[in-house]
């Protein structure tokens, strides 16, 4: 399997996934899943600074996303997958459950109704629900924001 | 004082309130807050509150960079733009500008002016510190007024704008300045401090150096340590060699 992240982080395209990830994953494509980014022009130009030039960025609306999953876990370049939101990245292994087996929390930051789980991971009750279905439906979540720092497994994260 | 003055002012301290929960976002809010205050001085207060509370949101980026934001929301919430399309503009500058300042400035004009102090300091002494601390500081403040008025002036095609400006080539060019300036110290430094070494003591520190070189390209170490720590290390492994030696 190339694709070696799936990441859920609210900043999306930024250092601690360009360089912090991509570096040691040698990462040569992103795939970034979000229904708003993909019709937003504007924003997609944005996204596209953010990324060195020998690394692909692809952007997809979760219909596409997994439409092209298979495609893109087959594809001998290494790579990885953003999305913003929980919700997102729910529907994408809702979708193909077989091809997304762990999910890297990097980045959910404070909004009212969050609570600080880690300095870089805040939830809501809806959240956390979304995460344990998914964990019972096969996932296996833990939060990181680098490669550097250790994983904190989705247990101790909502204990 | 002028709105803008007082903003460009305000973006020097934009990190002066950060927080893990906001990040640089209350710094950006408070940079913000006089431009607004002039753009919705004939719209109603609760408007005003709004734009203000959302200026203030969540927001991360290289803080000499910060400008290019506070100028982009000021001028699209003066164009009238819907709140959740400015709070999404706000999150997809963050990336952007925080990679083309890493690159430019700690990747780029830090290194290279440090390079630089390091070639000058055995001629000029302490006059090189004072002269690269000044020539940063002049820099960080025009660049600061310069994405400030970028952002004022494009509002929603601010990318386009930075993807048209200097600013992505400028951030390449820094850091091969950097790297050259960086390459250049290396021998001066090295003769510096160890003009009066033994032949043990030089032996010592170009074997951990070459120990490092090795290390710094088998991916396990790039993955498992920061480029800091392991600095750092090599920097203790170097000074109890020394220290043993002597």
């Amino acid at each position: 399997m190339t694709l070696r992240l799936f990441r859920v982080d609210d900043r999306l395209v930024h250092g601690q996934v360009v360089i912090g990830w991509g570096r040691p994953l040698a990462t040569r494509f992103i795939v970034l899943v979000d229904n708003g980014v993909c019709e937003s022009d504007w924003e997609q130009d944005l996204y596209r600074m953010a990324v060195p030039n020998d690394v692909q960025l692809i952007f997809a609306n979760v219909a596409e996303a997994a439409a092209h999953m298979v495609e893109w876990v087959a594809d001998p370049r290494p790579g990885m997958l953003l999305t913003a939101d929980l919700a997102t990245m729910a529907a994408l292994h809702d979708a193909v459950p077989a091809l997304i087996r762990r999910i890297n929390l990097g980045g959910l930051h404070h909004r009212p109704g969050r609570v600080e789980r880690l300095r870089y991971i805040y939830l809501g009750e809806a959240e956390e629900a979304l995460l344990r279905r998914l964990r019972r439906d096969g996932a296996e979540i833990s939060a990181q924001d680098l490669p550097t720092t250790p994983a904190v497994d989705l247990e101790a994260l909502l204990r | 004082m002028k709105p803008r003055t007082e903003a460009l002012l305000r973006l020097l301290a934009v990190q002066a309130s950060y927080t893990y929960e906001r990040m640089a976002g209350i710094g950006v809010g408070h940079a913000a807050a006089p431009l607004l205050r002039d753009v919705f001085a004939t719209r109603s207060v609760r408007e005003r509150r709004e734009a203000v509370a959302r200026s203030a949101d969540f927001f991360n980026s290289h803080p000499y960079l910060a400008g290019v934001a506070v100028g982009a929301e000021v001028k699209a919430e003066q164009d009238g733009v819907p709140g959740p399309v400015i709070s999404r503009l706000r999150t997809a500058l963050s990336g952007p500008l925080g990679a083309l300042g890493d690159q430019l400035i700690w990747a780029g004009w830090v290194p290279a002016l440090i390079g630089i102090g390091l070639i000058a300091a055995p001629w000029a002494g302490l006059w090189a510190i004072v002269g690269i601390v000044l020539v940063h500081n002049v820099l960080r403040l025009w660049l600061t007024a310069w994405g400030l008025d970028l952002g004022l002036r494009e509002g929603l095609r601010v990318g386009g704008a930075l993807q048209r400006s200097w600013l992505p080539r400028g951030a390449v060019e820094a850091q091969r300045v950097a790297a050259f300036a960086v390459g250049a110290a290396l021998p001066v430094v090295a003769w510096q401090v160890l003009q009066h070494a033994s032949r043990g003591e030089v032996g010592a520190t170009v074997g951990v150096a070459l120990v490092g070189v090795v290390l710094s390209v088998v991916p396990r170490t790039r993955v498992r340590v920061s480029g800091l720590r392991f600095g750092l290390l090599l920097v203790g492994v170097a000074l109890l060699a020394l220290g043993g030696l002597r």
